[in-house]
């Protein structure tokens, strides 16, 4: 009993004093997207081999991100955060509310890619037949919107593989989702006429169709873990994946991507904007804390030296692809003279 | 239960019901069940057991690759030409490792190859030697020979994971070639190496009959005059080869031998040409395999070489400190409490169906109360093993409790009764007499309930430990993660090299708890008393 | 401090031996003169002596360094009135570290001078500090040492104060489950005034990603239709279901065979390894259901021409029921081995056979033990997070075939709050709303089970 009771007085003092006593912070905290995450978290290994302390690289989806990102300044929120869009509006509004001012680093571009097991037959397609493949409802023969009735992807066009269509994708709270969507559903909805003239009226409404995946089936949301869709993909020829353009890369040996509009999706292709399902990636950096937490502008000039985001660089080994020569001087530029975001 | 005797069997004996023929059916069939039900249970049990050693053999099976590693040595320079001794810290040492690469290399020459050279090793072979000499500067001055990691896509193929390891066959025909390096031609002398190729089926045969061999098709080695070439066309006179380890001569060669390696180049992560480098390196005995010492101390990387589970083994340590610190004292006490204090009233009724509830509360439900309560109220940092400990201390807590208040019921009320007895308190008895007693079951159901935090993950997602850690925690609120999110981390990583460190992240998880839980045995086959 | 709060424990053990020895002196080594023993009496004053004054620590502990820092901005406020927030907290943390030691971003002139006034702070909060506890601990000595006397009940005193700390940790239980249903209720509630609860829990539609009218920056109302969550419950309870057609039956099975027909050699064996298959980690699992058992199914139905979804339902809850199995079979081994033997020799010499008896006799008499264990492991499939997040889809697909992908509402609740989603959406909010709903979903299976077991358990003993 006296033992217990002592060795508990013990801890709780202990306890209470090392959590009383915060130690202040030295180190750079990261928070944001998981499709940023890969290649942050590299910068911040190199960064941290020159001797500073190596940033803290957290993966909270670019929304999560933003979230304790703009929650304020201080010790206790993050300094960067990492972004597979660009920051809206509203965020951004937010985080001027709460006096956070943001300096945006457009890093690369990630490709979209549809994949599919090297075993399995390629695939050449037009934005508008991958609308028609995923679509919820898509234009009938009248141009009146019908629940999708194509089952196999010769159902869209004779000379595509008389195989059943089944894509693996990512959730709808991923960025991956998001840009696939804008990018390549809204981009193939344009391409009838019907849709295009609902464009015109309402917008709005335009987007709910385009946007909308359908649900029998044919397309699968199969979690943000690309890695087990490659995996799953190897397993079934068949089927394609969406992902990010890195995980192609790594696992060239296995997955090979499709044609869209003509263009297979290759570093050079991407780099040069000829690939037309392509976003860009963006760190911001929290202005309040350039010059209060170490390491800040030191952690801005490592990630934008050409050794890290240039054509040569290693995050090009990682699969970033790197903004055009011009670009990315003039976003160096700006973002190592702390330019505040501006919309 | 007892054979029939078989002096009833005869049929004109009195028939009885519990002997006749319909009764014999009747035991047959009653012992046929018998029999199938005693086989279902053991099919229950065997299903479990192949269950578990299904899994246990595919993570086995996956993780053995990655406890060994590739190291290739290289000689550099640490001259003062190179490093001032005296700002050690500040030489480009990413340069000497570099030079000492090149060096092995002294036929390369265009830029893209000497960048393919530089692939060879792990990217951080400067930031280790840098750690080397800052760790030993007595190493400084001369030339030393010091081992590298290789890169992860070399380690790959040197455990064969990448592409086969085929052997060069002898093959029956000589050959003259036209230079010693660079694109040649060689000008056979038999058809055996058309032939061989021809007979595969590989490539595409032009009108006059003329092979070639693309990157989509299987790669043609072949080793003459102690080089290596590849195979780019061949005609049954004559072949173009790529060199990419230069000849000893030009001369009319004594005989060539021959691999073919059946995965295409241009789906594999590792070329033609580093396939011959890594081969030459791996000849002149330069690469080592030897035990994974970088996976078992380093921090968390994003090269797959680099990688290390220490990072991890160190926060959990630390997580599961302040979990057992916290709920260990604070569990037992409860039990106690509830054990043998509590008056039997609505209060403690309510306690203890609380405590049952808690014990089912699904793990990422704790995640969620650790969000709200721990990082939102009352502000504690992000991805720290002080809110991870405390959140999984509050999930381990209803098992501490449960499993003491079993440990202190099984206490025999005599105990209780021969120290009241003797004018012992209350307080004493449960703590001098019973507590002892119950010491055993209550450690052994601590460990249990830790083994389970140490696993857990769930509630570690919410709470911001699903972080890239580079450097090793040092305290209780410095950022770290723990084993089984590295796990779930690792599996979502895109280098393959990363797949077989997940599984052995697993291993060195389940190890732990293979550990724990057998303490946890031996303190019950140990103490446990039996009144 | 730290020397202090060393130095008061030290002190404590003196008290201790000091108490003791005085009650001793008292009677002049007549024990038995004594109310209470003598390490009493010790303990007493030393829970006297040391216990005021380390709370007082405690308590500086906690609050010392923000009055510290209040102390220094109230004195440079002049200085700190031009700064922004991170400005003042960089301040603040380096003139911290460079009166305390630490890293040291950036210096200068006045940050000099607040680390020279913190330091002066400091020691004198320190001194202070010191000499009130040191005041407090000698006056708690004196007051217990002058108590101390033959008939002094330091017995009464002692244990009360340890039973007040057990009462306390009991509580921590109640405190948990309170702040369990806070955290998730203030959410929820937050959550329901932008979604009603109706259509939440009896919606047959669930797709956040549409929840907003048009996409991005323009999404602004909420369309509560998007947050039916009865496909989640429907895919839970597929997964669940799935789960429990493996476990049970093997689960029980097992429990029988170990427990009433195996050799004591099988059991060495079989025992252990049903404990491990308990121990590994779901993440484990988890990682084992992506990778290896549905591909497995997958090629398994291309052979039979079933079309089997990569994510099936199926995969998930079959892994989900191997990691149950130990958890029946331990539940129910326990329940089927408290059934007195004589039942047992009873149902024997009436001629019973093995299979008959388990089956006639020990499992009715067994059912409401199995039957709570059952609903426990139930509950614990529905909780169940790691291997439906590696291994079950994300699709909100509303159907009862195990071969198409389902999602589940623990999977929900974290790509809610770790995907991409945008903050303080409902999204966030219906994380939490998802997870009182788990909440009680499992509370209702527990009550539910212990209901069982009080109601219809018979005893035997």
């Amino acid at each position: 009993m006296r033992n217990s009771i002592l060795s508990m007085t013990v801890v709780a003092v202990a306890i209470a004093a090392s959590s009383g006593f915060a130690v202040a912070r030295d180190q750079i905290k990261i928070v944001g997207s998981s499709t940023v995450f890969p290649f942050t978290t590299a910068v911040a290994e190199k960064f941290g081999q020159t001797g500073d302390k190596t940033p803290v690289v957290e993966s909270t989806g670019t929304g999560g991100g933003m979230k304790l990102f703009c929650q304020g300044v201080g010790e206790g929120t993050p300094d960067f955060t990492n972004a597979s869009r660009a920051i809206k509006e509203k965020e951004l509004k937010t985080c001027m509310d709460n006096g956070v001012t943001p300096i945006q680093i457009k890093v690369g571009f990630d490709g979209i890619v549809l994949a599919n097991s090297k075993s399995g037959k390629p695939l050449e397609l037009t934005k508008a037949q991958i609308f028609l493949a995923l679509a919820k409802e898509v234009p009938g023969a009248d141009g009146k919107l019908i629940a999708n009735p194509n089952k196999m992807w010769s159902d869209i066009d004779a000379l595509l593989p008389n195989a059943k269509i089944e894509v693996l994708g990512p959730p709808p709270t991923s960025g991956t989702r998001d840009a696939f969507v804008e990018l390549a559903m809204e981009g193939g909805a344009k391409k009838f006429e019907s849709l295009a003239a609902m464009r015109k009226a309402d917008k709005k409404a335009f987007k709910k169709v385009a946007h909308a995946m359908r649900e029998d089936g044919a397309f699968i949301e199969a979690g943000e873990n690309d890695n087990l869709i490659v995996q799953k993909l190897e397993a079934n020829p068949n089927a394609f994946g969406i992902f990010g353009f890195s995980f192609l890369d790594q696992n060239a040996d296995k997955l090979q991507g499709a044609r869209i509009d003509g263009e297979f999706p290759t570093f050079e292709k991407i780099a040069a904007g000829d690939y037309g399902v392509s976003r860009s990636l963006f760190i911001y950096a929290k202005k309040e804390h350039v010059g209060v937490i170490p390491g800040m502008e030191e952690f801005i000039i490592e990630y934008t030296s050409d050794n890290a985001w240039g054509p040569d660089g290693y995050l090009a080994d990682k699969g970033l692809i790197p903004l055009p020569d011009a670009e990315r001087e003039s976003q160096a530029k700006d973002a190592r003279s702390l330019k505040p975001v501006s919309m | 239960m007892t054979d029939a005797n078989p002096s009833f069997e005869s049929a004109d004996q009195i028939t009885d019901r519990h002997t006749d023929g319909d009764a014999r059916t009747r035991l047959r069939r009653r012992y046929a069940a018998e029999f199938r039900f005693k086989i279902m249970g053991a099919a229950a049990v065997a299903v479990a057991a192949l269950f578990l050693v299904g899994l246990l053999s595919t993570i086995v099976g996956q993780a053995i690759p990655a406890f060994r590693a590739n190291f290739l040595q290289l000689s550099v320079d640490l001259s003062p030409g190179n490093i001032d001794p005296a700002d050690a810290k500040r030489a480009d040492y990413d340069k000497i490792v570099r030079t000492a690469l090149l060096a092995m290399f002294p036929h390369v020459t265009s830029r893209q190859e000497r960048r393919a050279v530089r692939g060879l090793v792990s990217t951080g072979s400067g930031n280790l030697l840098r750690r080397a000499v800052a760790s030993d500067a007595s190493i400084l001055g001369g030339t030393l020979e010091y081992s590298v990691p290789v890169d992860d896509f070399v380690d790959l193929y040197l455990k064969g994971l990448l592409a086969e390891r085929s052997q060069y066959a002898q093959l029956d025909s000589t050959a003259t070639p036209s230079a010693t390096n660079g694109s040649a031609s060689l000008t056979l002398d038999g058809p055996a190496l058309y032939q061989l190729v021809r007979s595969s089926g590989h490539g595409q045969t032009s009108e006059d009959g003329s092979i070639r061999l693309t990157s989509g098709e299987p790669s043609y080695l072949l080793e003459i005059n102690g080089g290596v070439a590849k195979l780019q066309e061949i005609s049954a006179e004559v072949a173009s080869v790529d060199i990419y380890r230069p000849l000893q001569s030009a001369v009319a060669s004594g005989g060539m031998q021959v691999r073919v390696i059946e995965a295409p180049e241009a789906e594999r992560k590792i070329s033609d040409r580093e396939i011959v480098w890594i081969d030459r390196l791996k000849d002149d005995g330069l690469i080592q395999n030897h035990w994974n010492t970088i996976f078992f101390s380093g921090g968390a990387s994003r090269e797959p070489e680099l990688a290390g589970i220490w990072g991890a083994v160190v926060g959990s340590t630390l997580t599961m400190l302040v979990t057992l610190v916290l709920s260990f004292p604070v569990g037992v006490s409860a039990a106690i409490y509830l054990e043998e204090f509590a008056p039997k009233n609505r209060w403690t009724r309510l306690i203890e169906v609380n405590i049952n509830n808690l014990a089912a509360v699904p793990s990422i439900v704790f995640g969620l109360l650790g969000l709200a309560v721990f990082l939102n109220w009352f502000a504690l940092p992000r991805s720290a093993p002080l809110v991870g400990g405390m959140v999984l201390a509050l999930m381990t807590l209803p098992t501490i409790i449960i499993a003491s208040r079993a440990a202190i019921r099984a206490v025999p009320p005599s105990i209780r009764e021969a120290a009241l007895g003797i004018g012992a308190s209350k307080v004493q008895t449960v703590f001098h007499h019973v507590l002892p007693l119950a010491m055993p079951g209550i450690l052994t159901g601590t460990i249990i309930g830790m083994a389970q935090a140490l696993g857990e993950t769930a509630p570690l997602l919410m709470i911001g430990m699903v972080a890239f850690i580079v450097d090793i925690p040092g305290g209780f609120t410095d950022a770290a993660t723990v084993l089984p999110v590295q796990v779930f981390m690792w599996a979502d990583f895109p280098e393959p090299g990363f797949q077989q460190k997940t599984a052995a992240a697993i291993l060195i998880l389940l190890g732990f708890l293979v550990m724990m839980n057998a303490l946890a045995v031996f303190l019950r086959k140990r103490f446990e008393r039996r009144w | 401090m730290l020397y202090l709060v060393l130095a008061i424990i030290a002190l404590a053990i003196a008290a201790f031996f000091v108490g003791q020895h005085r009650a001793m002196s008292i009677v002049d080594g007549a024990v038995s003169q004594l109310h209470s023993r003598p390490g009493q009496h010790g303990l007493f004053l030393a829970l006297v002596s040391a216990g005021p004054a380390l709370l007082a620590l405690l308590a500086w502990g906690g609050f010392g360094p923000s009055i510290e820092t209040a102390l220094i901005k109230s004195q440079f406020a002049a200085e700190l009135s031009e700064l922004s927030i991170p400005q003042v907290e960089a301040f603040v943390r380096d003139a911290r570290a460079i009166a305390f030691g630490g890293i040291v971003a950036f210096s200068d002139a006045t940050k000099e001078a607040a680390a020279k006034a913190y330091q002066a702070v400091h020691s004198t909060g320190t001194i202070a500090v010191a000499i009130l506890a040191v005041l407090i601990a000698i006056t708690g000595f004196v007051f217990g040492y002058r108590r101390i006397t033959a008939p002094f009940r330091a017995r009464h005193i002692v244990e009360r104060a340890v039973k007040w700390f057990l009462i306390l940790c009991s509580l921590i239980a109640i405190l948990t489950t309170l702040g369990i249903v806070l955290s998730l209720v203030f959410e929820s509630i937050r959550f329901f005034q932008k979604v009603p609860v109706f259509s939440f829990l009896f919606g047959i539609h669930w797709s956040p990603q549409s929840a907003f009218e048009g996409a991005g920056a323009e999404a602004s109302s909420v369309n509560a239709l998007a947050f039916g969550a009865v496909p989640l419950f429907a895919g839970t309870f597929l997964i669940t279901v799935l789960a429990m057609l493996v476990a049970a039956p093997i689960g029980l099975m097992s429990a029988i065979y170990l427990s009433d027909y195996a050799s004591s050699r099988v059991r060495a064996v079989a025992k252990p390894m049903l404990e491990i298959l308990a121990g590994v980690p779901t993440v484990v699992y988890g990682f084992f259901a992506a990778l290896t058992v549905a591909p497995f199914f997958r090629r398994l139905g291309d052979g039979f021409g079933l079309d089997v979804a990569s994510e099936s339902a199926l995969a998930a809850g079959i892994v989900m029921g191997i990691m149950i199995i130990p958890f029946v079979s331990s539940l129910s081994d326990d329940v089927i081995n408290s059934v007195p033997q004589s039942l047992r020799d009873g149902s024997y010499a009436l001629g019973a056979t093995k299979s008959e008896t388990i089956r006639r006799v020990i499992l009715p008499a067994a059912l409401p033990g199995i039957v709570s264990a059952l609903m426990l492991a139930i509950s614990r499939a529905i909780g169940e997070t790691m291997i439906v997040v590696m291994a079950a889809g994300l699709a909100a697909n509303l159907t009862i075939n195990p071969l198409e992908a389902v999602t589940t509402v623990t999977v929900q609740i974290v790509t809610l709050l770790v995907g991409d989603q945008e903050f303080d959406s409902a999204k966030t909010l219906a994380a939490f709303a998802l997870g009182l709903v788990l909440f009680c979903v499992t509370l209702a299976m527990n009550v539910a089970a212990l209901r069982v077991v009080q109601k219809y358990r018979e005893q035997y003993d």
